[in-house]
């Protein structure tokens, strides 16, 4: 919130309490369902802020007050009700010697762009290992292969051996075998960067709110989908599909499990920080991926419980709908109504507002591809028939497809965000 | 017979598949008609993967067994017998562009054209511009196909269409996009000829542009 006693009209009339505090409201009403003044408009800018500066987007992750001036200046440029820059950084994962992803200056030229460099890091015959614990296998086999920094934690004894009380710490020495005590010194050398991460993230929503927008984040702790956890850090695209057919039951257990604990993070994690959503980015699961019969036994049974359990708790599941859901659109119009929030991608949001618009916020309804190629008049239609038919009755908040617009035209996005101010008025 | 096999390939009884396999090829069944089965079957599946009756872990599976089917054939198969190739409809040149390391949906393409006739060059992930065009020229392709998940690929996609026609390779080949963030909005803006939603989409215009179709 701004600091109080600045009564300063900063923009459309208005003081920056203000303009955070009917940013915010209209976020939420629009979140459950309700129609708020107008149609609020959330941005997320991504590379699009390197762009802006003309600087590399290693430089954006790596100097951090040049990325925070820019996301200011992209916020006063284009007067979003809800703004963020560029996902993550590049850190962690150095430090870590991490295999599972490629940054800008770090596994890509300095212009790249994050992505996940996907490994069949857990094997098919791991999947008994992995049933009967977890823990121990996540920290002393699964982290090992996945980052190099890490490869000590092999040589640790079984984790259970905790459980050993007094005896067991004479097996303490173990820990300061010097391959053990460098994946520690990373560790803590990573967890310091994230700390300090989080201390920017504060401090740069702070500087946001003093320009009047709200520090709303509906995305809150970061989730999967079981079978999308399995996939994605585990055993990857071509091996979790193989085990649909040569080991169901086991990924069924196995989703079980990765259900239970995430669910425990997320609910921790709300209750501590008081943030009441959970992301959860889906993956392998839209039409394009698997058969409905799969989708109803792999997908869909563990994603609808885990967002059932999520709102009993109180929180609100924030879902990235990425690629085509048009198929299984019945499916989402089951959740509870106003209870989860749905980002869709690629599926056709018209279609989308008529089957769902009753039971979730709908987020989305800009292609970043129009922004990209334009022309104007094209991007002026669309936008304002996005308004008038996924806008209806509220529920709606106007987003990009997704949160990564560079290459977009800032001309464009100016465009498409005036004219949702214009025609999204109720 | 040999009519268990392609069943057994296609209805993902992988255990099935290959003990059929196997006693055919000890039963001293000619070893190319042990493949042609095999042949079939991806017909089928591709063909099912069209109309939207097979999926991604079926094309998995089905390209699993084949490989594994082929593994055990090949001592069995003389040399002359090897030599003779396929017929090709043509050649398709494909790779995710520069910056972009997503395979997923470039790996489905490459399937799907290669078990529709074509012969597939497949030049990987995050493919620098100068390649595609090498690779053109060297191969004598008709058909290009561009691959990318993120909108950084936009850029380079154009650059590479670009670049085939300061080659003087743009009249020869037609060139396709797909992936992620790619629509007909792009393929205005980096002037390609298609864009394919997905690999049944990427066939049917490749066999369009042949005159297969």
């Amino acid at each position: 919130m701004a600091e109080s006693g600045n009564n300063e009209v900063i923009h459309d009339g208005k003081t920056a309490e203000q303009l955070c505090e009917e940013r915010t409201k209209r976020i939420l009403d629009a979140s459950q369902l309700k129609e708020p003044d107008r149609i609020p408009i959330q941005l997320r800018t991504g590379y699009l802020l390197a762009e802006m500066g003309d600087i590399s987007n290693q430089e954006l992750h790596e100097n951090h007050e040049r990325a925070q001036e820019l996301l200011e200046e992209a916020a006063l440029t284009f007067q979003p009700d809800t703004i963020s820059g560029v996902f993550g950084g590049p850190g962690p994962s150095k430090v870590l010697g991490d295999r599972m992803t490629k940054w800008p200056g770090y596994g890509l030229g300095p212009n790249g762009s994050f992505q996940f460099d996907e490994h069949e890091f857990m094997k098919a015959e791991d999947y008994d290992d992995f049933l009967a614990d977890p823990a121990d296998w996540a920290i002393r086999v699964y982290t090992p292969r996945a980052f190099e920094a890490l490869e000590g934690l092999a040589t640790l004894p079984p984790l259970g051996m905790w459980l050993y009380g007094y005896y067991n710490t004479m097996n303490y020495g173990t820990l300061l075998a010097p391959p053990v005590q460098s994946a520690f010194e990373a560790i803590a050398k990573a967890a310091q960067l994230v700390v300090e991460s989080q201390q920017r993230g504060a401090e740069s929503a702070k500087r946001l709110a003093k320009l009047g927008f709200p520090p709303v984040s509906l995305l809150g702790c970061l989730i999967e989908a079981p079978f999308d956890f399995m996939s994605d850090t585990l055993r990857g695209m071509r091996g979790i599909m193989l085990d649909i057919y040569r080991r169901p039951d086991k990924l069924l257990a196995a989703e079980e499990k990765v259900l239970e604990f995430q669910l425990q993070h997320a609910i921790n994690f709300s209750k501590a920080t008081g943030v009441k959503y959970a992301g959860i980015p889906l993956h392998r699961g839209s039409d394009a991926f698997m058969s409905l019969e799969q989708f109803e036994t792999f997908y869909w049974p563990q994603l609808k419980e885990m967002m059932l359990r999520l709102v009993e708790e109180g929180i609100t599941p924030f879902v990235l709908y990425e690629g085509h859901w048009e198929k299984r659109l019945d499916y989402l119009s089951d959740l509870p109504k106003g209870k989860t929030i749905g980002w869709f991608q690629a599926s056709d949001i018209f279609e989308v507002k008529k089957a769902v618009g009753d039971t979730m916020c709908i987020v989305g309804g800009m292609p970043v591809s129009m922004l990209t190629s334009g022309p104007a008049e094209r991007v002026l239609n669309y936008t304002k028939r996005v308004c008038e038919e996924v806008g209806d009755d509220g529920g709606f908040i106007m987003s990009t497809s997704i949160g990564e617009l560079q290459g977009c035209d800032p001309e464009l996005i100016k465009l498409w965000i005036d004219t949702t101010k214009e025609f999204g008025v109720y | 017979m040999s009519e268990n096999l392609v069943q057994a390939i296609t209805e993902m009884r992988e255990t099935d598949a290959l003990r059929i396999a196997e006693e055919q090829l000890e039963g001293a069944r000619s070893p190319l008609e042990v493949l042609d089965d095999c042949r079939q079957a991806m017909e089928i599946v591709g063909e099912r993967f069209e109309e939207g009756q097979c999926f991604v872990p079926e094309l998995i599976m089905a390209g699993e067994l084949l490989s594994r089917i082929s593994e055990k054939a090949k001592p069995y198969i003389r040399e002359e017998e090897g030599d003779q190739e396929a017929e090709h409809l043509a050649t398709v040149v494909i790779g995710t562009v520069e910056g972009d390391i997503h395979d997923i949906g470039k790996d489905l393409v490459v399937f799907m054209l290669s078990v529709n006739g074509f012969d597939v060059v497949d030049l990987g992930v995050d493919v620098p511009v100068a390649e595609f065009v090498e690779a053109v020229k060297d191969s004598g392709a008709s058909v290009v196909g561009l691959s990318g998940f993120l909108t950084l690929a936009y850029d380079p996609m154009k650059a590479t269409v670009e670049a085939l026609a300061d080659a003087g390779l743009r009249d020869q080949v037609k060139v396709m996009i797909g992936g992620g963030q790619v629509d007909n909005h792009i393929r205005d803006y980096t002037g390609a000829d298609a864009y394919g939603r997905d690999a049944q989409a990427a066939v049917k215009l490749a066999k369009q542009w042949v005159g297969a179709a």
